[in-house]
Parts: structure tokens; sequence; C-alpha cells
């Protein structure tokens, strides 16, 4: 009898008095505004499912058949082509057969200096896409801060207005945990975005963690205390001092590539943290930039100021 | 030297064992119960402790390397991060429930259950 | 003693494959939003777990860095909605509470109206039947 009633959840040996099932509705009385919330909820869920409407009901029960079946047939077909890819380091795949792969493979660690070939790859030998999109986060937060920007001013005279009001605020639990945790996130998003070359990695995942911590802060302290130290002047000047530099390195490297003449980068020794050419500075550019555009995404979209 | 590393490795693997249980111990809980609150603690502790003994179990048969103070490192952000998750989706519960009276015996004042 | 190991992490695999799929479902199915919420938060749990085993049993090191990133993410995700859902509720209920205490100024304004009327007596009602059968009698 004892060991059921534990199971069910009913009875606890420590605390004697957990019992689930009484109904202790004298304590708290309904309000009306609690009850009108639920006439809503009822009224809103009457109108969408609504049992007279047989059409209604027929395309309800087809369509969660449908996406059962799509579902079942899809996770099928991925396993059927995960089966049949080409085992890691056949020769003969398409991926190894041509020229340019083959550059890339037997000459890419000593041009690059870098043990990750991919990294090597996207910022040395194709380093002008990762220019493109780099542009593309800048210019799609420059988009959003124009639509949804409110001056800083105006934002304070109405701090009160609509949900923000009505958010918990300093919950000193996550708050501690905050303290201890933000440190660690930043230390290692930076040691990420160090090892661009070494191994899995690089500046855009090292970037979104930077950013990740930065939310955290910010949802644990309030935006007040973010703004001690990254307002708005910090965050434009981050923003076009990482985008210059990349855009001087580069160019400093294809010029002289271009014309011939040798640009005196040293290449280091593989596996060591400083080496890998133009590969180090471009990578601390490139997370300075991903980790300034996802704070920058979230303050707009929550406030509508940084 | 091939027995010490064989019963290290059988170590391993039964603390990994012991880990997996607890993911099983844990989605029985979270099909059973009828209340959000009695999921979320067999979800909030299942979680914390399964992959706690996990990852150590694997530690355990890494022997010492780089990877197992990695291992070690994703341990504490877990100690720490779990719990508060528990934490702030009961606080949302006890916000937004109309019935808490039915499902709990609640001895506080009314006033501060509704701040 | 390898080949066992490697046989029992491809069953353990297996188990939390299956294990993650029933979460999936009660995620869909689960009635409140906090159920939901929790669900989210174990998928997380359990592909970590997936994560540490296959970086043990192939031997490359820098998997485990993916796991850091997957507790983090998770974490931040129930942190942001929890936030985010009570204030909405929040915002709900006290729309509803000032439109009712409106309606009950208006409802006892309304009564002191009328209880005043009252006291003026048949003058008020005489007054306004006059206006209003000029009133019918020029819509004729």
């Amino acid at each position: 009898m004892g060991f059921k009633q534990w199971f069910d959840g009913e009875n606890d040996m420590l605390l004697e008095n957990l019992h689930m099932n009484r109904a202790f509705e004298d304590h708290i009385k309904k309000e009306p505004s609690v009850q009108e919330l639920k006439i809503e909820d009822t009224i809103l869920m009457r109108e969408v499912y609504d049992d007279s409407n047989k059409a209604l009901k027929a395309f309800n029960w087809i369509y969660r058949v449908i996406a059962v079946l799509f579902c079942i047939g899809l996770a099928l077909v991925l396993v059927y082509t995960v089966s049949n890819l080409p085992e890691v380091g056949n020769p003969d795949t398409p991926a190894n057969s041509s020229v340019v792969s083959k550059r890339y493979i037997e000459n890419g660690l000593e041009e690059t200096g870098a043990t990750n070939i991919v990294a090597g790859m996207i910022l040395t030998y194709r380093a002008f896409d990762t220019f493109g999109e780099t542009n593309v986060l800048f210019i799609s937060t420059c988009c959003v801060m124009i639509l949804l920007m409110i001056d800083e001013k105006i934002l304070h005279k109405y701090k009160n207005i609509g949900e923000g009001k009505y958010e918990p605020k300093d919950d000193s639990i996550l708050q501690v945990v905050a303290k201890i945790l933000v440190p660690v996130i930043f230390i290692f998003g930076i040691y990420i975005v160090l090892n661009g070359q070494l191994s899995p990695g690089g500046g855009f995942s090292g970037g979104a963690i930077l950013g990740a911590g930065m939310i955290l802060y910010a949802n644990a302290f309030g935006f007040q205390n973010t703004q001690r130290f990254f307002d708005e002047k910090v965050y434009k000047t981050a923003k076009i001092t990482a985008l210059c530099m990349y855009g001087l390195i580069g160019s400093y490297f294809y010029i002289m590539g271009a014309n011939g003449i040798d640009n005196h980068i040293p290449l280091g020794t593989p596996g060591a943290i400083l080496s890998g050419g133009i590969i180090l500075p471009i990578d601390i550019a490139v997370g300075l930039e991903v980790a300034c555009t996802m704070y920058a995404f979230y303050a707009l979209f929550r406030r509508g100021g940084l | 030297m091939e027995m010490w590393t064989n019963i290290r490795i059988g170590l391993g693997l039964l603390v990994l064992i012991i880990g997996i249980l607890f993911f099983l111990l844990e989605i029985i809980g979270i099909i059973k119960y009828k209340f959000l609150l009695n999921r979320m603690h067999a979800a909030g502790m299942g979680d914390t402790m399964g992959i706690c003994l996990s990852l150590f179990g694997l530690m355990i048969i890494n022997g010492l390397d780089f990877t197992t103070a990695k291992l070690f490192m994703v341990i504490l952000f877990l100690w720490f991060a779990s719990p508060t998750a528990s934490h702030l989706i009961s606080r949302l519960e006890a916000a937004t429930d109309e019935e808490l009276g039915r499902h709990v015996r609640i001895d506080i004042e009314k006033e501060e259950l509704e701040k | 003693m390898m080949q066992v190991m490697d046989s029992i992490l491809t069953v353990i695999l297996i188990i939390l494959a299956l294990l993650t799929l029933v979460c999936m479902i009660k995620a869909v199915i689960g009635p409140r939003v906090g159920d939901r919420i929790v669900c989210v938060n174990m998928m997380g749990t359990m592909v970590m777990t997936i994560i540490a085993i296959l970086a043990i049993k192939m031997k490359e090191g820098y998997l485990v860095d993916i796991c850091i990133i997957y507790a983090m993410i998770s974490f931040l995700a129930v942190v942001v909605l929890c936030k985010v859902y009570m204030g909405v509720y929040a915002a709900r209920r006290e729309r509803i509470r000032s439109k009712q205490r409106k309606e009950d100024v208006e409802a006892s304004a309304n009564e002191s109206a009328e209880s005043t009327m009252s006291v003026d007596g048949k003058q008020g009602d005489e007054s306004k039947n006059g206006t209003m059968e000029c009133s019918e009698k020029e819509a004729k």
C-alpha cells in the first residue's frame, strides 16, 4: 500500500502532507478577470474547432494523417540517403575527383598554414565570398535599425508601456547563476574564435556564442545595467571597425597576390595558435561582427533600442 | 596493464548505464503524471542526474586527456543551469495557472501569490 | 573488450534516439505551454548525451565543443521563453481588469444618475413625454 501510493505521487515518506487530490478552493477565490480570460479562450476554441462544420472536421483529420505520413516518409528517405554516402577517405568520390578540390586538399596545408582545411579555404582561397557574407550581416542590422529603432529620449519617457511593464524583473536565483555562468560563456566563445584554424570553430560560431552570453546577461540584469558597457556608441564603433579591418587586410592580400608581389605575412608552424597567415585577424573581425549582430537583433525586437 | 584497462572500461560502462536508467525513469514520469508541476519535477531531476552520471561514465572510459577536461566543464555548466530552468518553469506555472488551488495546497496569503 | 564496448554504446545510442522521439510526441500533445518548454529542454539534453557518446566512440575530441554550445542555447531558450510568456499573460489580465473597472465605474455612475432623476419626479417624465410626442409628429 505504501509503495503504490509513493509510486502514484500521492504520498512521500519525507514530507508527510503531500496529498494531491484534495481541493482547497476556499483558499483562493476566483477573480472575475480570470474567469473572463477563460471565457475568451473557450470562445476562441469553439470558433476554431467548430464541431458542426463537417468540412472543417474532415479537413483536420486528413491534415493530421498526411502530416504524420509525411514526417515518417521524410525520415525514411533521409536514413536511406545517409546509408548510401561514400566512405570517408575513398579516393573516387565526386568531391575528390575535380581539379580544384585536389589542389585544396594536396596543397592546402603548405599554402595556408592551417590544419583545418575548411577554415583555410573559406578565409584564404575564397576570402572574397566571406567578405560578402559579413557585409550581408552589416546591411541586415542597418535595415532592422531603420524599421524598428526608437530614439532613446522618447524610449525613456514611455518606459512603462506595453508588455515590458509586466515582465518579472530581478529574479535573484537567475542573477546569482548568471554571475557565475556568463564569464564562462565569454571565455568559451573567445576560445572558439581563436581556434579557427586548428579545429572546427572559427569566427561565425564563436561570435554566436558571444552574442548568446550578452543576451543572457541582458535577461538577468535588465537593459539599464547592460547599457553601462554596451550602448549604441560602442555598438557602432565595434561594427564599423570590424568590417573595415576585414576590408583592409583582405584588399592588401589580393592586391599583393594579383600583382605577384610577395606579401610578408608569416605563415607560422601549423598547429600553433599564431599561424595561418591572415586567418587569425579575420576570424577576430568576423567574431566581433556576428556577436554585435546577435545582440542587436535581440535588443531591437524586444525593446526598440540598443 | 590489460586487466586494469578492462576494469576501468567496465566501471565506466556501469556508470553510463545507470545514467541512461535515470533518463528512462524521467520519461516514465513525464507520461504518467496528471499535473504540470509533477512533470516538471521529474524532468528537472532526471535531466540533471542523468546527464551528469552519463558524462562521468564517459570520462572514466576515456582516461586522462584534454577531452576529459572538456567533459568535466560540460558537467559543471549543466550542474548550475538545469535546476535554474526548473525554477523558472515553476514560476511561470505559478503565475499563469488559474486553478492552482485545486492542484496544490498553498499555505501563503492570496496577495503574495498574485504578485 | 573494445568490441563489447562498441556494441553496448551502439545499443545505448538506439535507446536514446527512441526516448527523444517520445519527448517530441509529448511536446506536440502536451496541453499547457510549460509542457512544451520542458520537453524541448529535455530533447536538448538527450541530444547532448548522444553527441558525447559519439565523440568517445569515434575518438574525435572536438565534438565535445558542440555539447557546451547546446547546453548554453537550450538554457537561454528556457529563460527568454518563460519571461516573454509571463509578460504576455500579465498584460492580458491587466487589460481585462481595467476594462472591468471602467464598466464598474460606469455602472455606479448610471445608478447615481438614475437615483437623482427619480428624486426629480414627474416633471422630468412629463417633459420627456412631451418632447417625444413632438418628434413622433414631425417624423410622421
